[in-house]
């Protein structure tokens, strides 16, 4: 019994310092320059550019501007934070503290899903007020958001575990793999419209799944099973999580 | 059986093939003032790393109150503060937000926080700027909002990782009050300096570091004792011309001199014979001694011999 409340308390104060961390973050960062450039400017100007021309309607854009949204600003914000905190030393800061590396990842994490989930709020809104589009089930459009939000948020710490001091480089390497996946998950392309190497690439990108649930809130069918996206996110997070341990732990040796 | 506030056991620290830390040994005992002194490189800041569990040794062990820092960081963390050797605090948030962040990141309930913040901004001298942002603070005052951040928990360990490293003179008499204060409280501090003279005043006892491997451990005053044959005369001389250094070198018994200011410091075994010889040339030359002091062994005296630095006019020379 005292185990388990010591267990209970370690937990409780695990969370609470997690939470401190993504505060934190939320007061400092949120509206660094580079941030909102990376986060909200790039996404908007990426669908700006599949979108026009495109006899497309619009239940068949809104869903891919959120889902793009939500890649470029969830994963925005610790490849900036992190690199910055590693400059002034702020990093250690949070290394040394009485806590896991999981909270300081878990955190980190936080900041990138709050942020996420807030810009993601702006083409939605955009899709409901200016373009009427429905919403058919609501369930599935909030369970891929907020699950897309946060496996976006630990991509970008994973990657923010690079041992750089410069922003700029993590973003580089993000970019390598955040521009590609754009194309390979069903976002702009329907799955069914890719070659056949498309439609086993889209099965490796967390984009798909999460595209694929926010599509069903607003058309109501989906690609794969939900309860396999949901699955799959959620095997994509876990991943996430376990790697930048890894490698905030190896780093830092 | 007696439990340590920190005891290091064999820690080496492997970067590549680069061995930065060889074998350390050593223990703090509770309520100690423990200096670590060693040249830039030395190994300090890995040793402080390890023990605050940032890095992991490659060999050896290391406890904080009993707790092993590798498998029971957590634990071992939660007694100690950490003031980091760069002022680590948050530009864009304001003193408050900032020692708030750290009550919060060292579990620390709310209310407890808030008092123990106000205490601390007060102590340092930032209570009436807790509102500004901390960009606009000098180096002084971040220094101080750190040390506040590590105290924040209060801990039973405090690390300092240079202290004092160029602050003004109010800062530095802020920071070592404090210092002397939590001391008589019963805080272990664990002090990296480069000041040997803070060290010489404020530690028990002070582990002098060089090339990764600990040189020498003890107080300060057995430390001197080591090296006795260092001791040395001071000087001044009116006029004062500087042909006095080349004719200083060349008294006998004399077997360095320093110029250290408008005085003159002549090392040597034999201090009264020094100074017999030293008014003898003050007559012959028609210059007058203003004042003559026969000085013991310095903890720098120590710390130059056991590093094997010699500070020369043109540099820092290895005389090993």
């Amino acid at each position: 019994m005292t185990d388990l409340n010591e267990s209970c308390g370690q937990l409780c104060r695990e969370l609470k310092a997690a939470w401190a961390i993504a505060k934190k973050d939320i007061r400092i960062y949120y509206l660094k320059p580079n941030i909102i450039v990376s986060g909200m400017l790039f996404p908007l100007f990426m669908f700006l550019a599949f979108a026009i021309g495109r006899d497309a309607p619009p239940t068949m854009l809104v869903p891919g501007l959120i889902a793009i949204t939500i890649l470029f600003s969830a994963s925005s914000i610790e490849p900036v934070s992190i690199p910055i905190e590693r400059r002034t030393k702020t990093f250690d800061r949070l290394l040394s503290a009485p806590v896991s590396l999981h909270s300081v990842v878990l955190g980190e994490s936080m900041s990138g899903f709050l942020y996420s989930t807030g810009i993601a709020l702006v083409p939605l809104s955009a899709g409901i007020i200016l373009f009427s589009t429905p919403i058919v089930q609501p369930l599935a459009l909030i369970g891929g958001v907020l699950l897309t939000s946060f496996c976006f948020a630990t991509m970008g710490t994973l990657f923010a575990a690079y041992p750089t001091e410069s922003p700029g480089d993590i973003m580089s390497m993000l970019n390598l793999v955040r521009l590609p996946l754009i194309f390979v998950s069903g976002v702009f392309i329907p799955v069914n419209a890719l070659p056949q190497i498309g439609q086993i690439a889209v099965l490796f990108s967390p984009l798909t799944y999460g595209n694929d649930l926010i599509r069903a809130g607003f058309e109501g069918t989906t690609h794969f099973n939900p309860l396999m996206d949901v699955l799959a996110i959620c095997v994509f997070i876990l991943l996430f999580q376990v790697a930048a341990n890894h490698l905030y732990r190896k780093f830092n040796e | 059986m007696t439990v340590h506030a920190i005891e290091a056991t064999a820690i080496s620290k492997k970067f590549g093939n680069l061995l930065a830390l060889s074998d350390v040994n050593f223990s703090v005992a509770n309520g100690e003032t423990f200096g670590f002194l060693g040249p830039n490189g030395a190994g300090k800041t890995t040793t402080i790393r390890i023990l605050t569990g940032i890095t992991v040794p490659t060999a050896g062990t290391a406890t904080i109150f009993g707790h092993d820092i590798v498998r029971e960081t957590i634990a071992a963390r939660r007694q100690m503060g950490i003031v980091h050797e760069t002022s680590n605090v948050y530009d864009d948030l304001s003193a408050w937000h900032n020692i708030l962040f750290a009550s919060e990141l060292y579990n620390v309930p709310r209310s407890a926080g808030e008092r123990r913040g106000k205490e601390l901004l007060e102590l340092f001298g930032l209570w009436e700027r807790k509102d500004d942002r901390v960009k606009v603070f000098s180096k002084g005052m971040k220094r101080r909002l750190t040390l506040a951040m590590g105290l924040v928990n209060d801990p039973r360990l405090l690390f300092l990782d240079e202290p004092t490293s160029g602050l003004d003179v109010q800062s530095n008499l802020i920071i070592r009050d404090v210092i002397r204060e939590l001391t008589g409280q019963g805080v272990t501090v664990f002090l990296t300096t480069h000041n040997i003279e803070e060290a010489n005043l404020i530690c028990d006892r002070v582990a002098i570091i060089n090339r990764g491997q600990i040189a020498a451990i003890d107080s300060p005053e057995r430390l001197k004792k080591t090296i006795q044959s260092v001791q040395s005369v001071e000087v001044a001389f009116d006029p004062s011309s500087p042909k006095l250094l080349e004719h200083l070198r060349e008294l006998p018994l004399v077997s360095e001199v320093r110029k250290e200011g408008d005085k003159f410091r002549l090392i040597t075994e034999d201090p009264s014979g020094v100074i017999e010889n030293v008014t003898t040339y003050a007559r012959e030359h028609h210059t007058r001694i203003i004042s003559m002091t026969t000085i013991g062994p310095s903890l720098e005296d120590v710390f130059i011999r056991l590093t094997g630095l010699m500070i020369r006019v043109k540099g820092v020379k290895a005389i090993d």
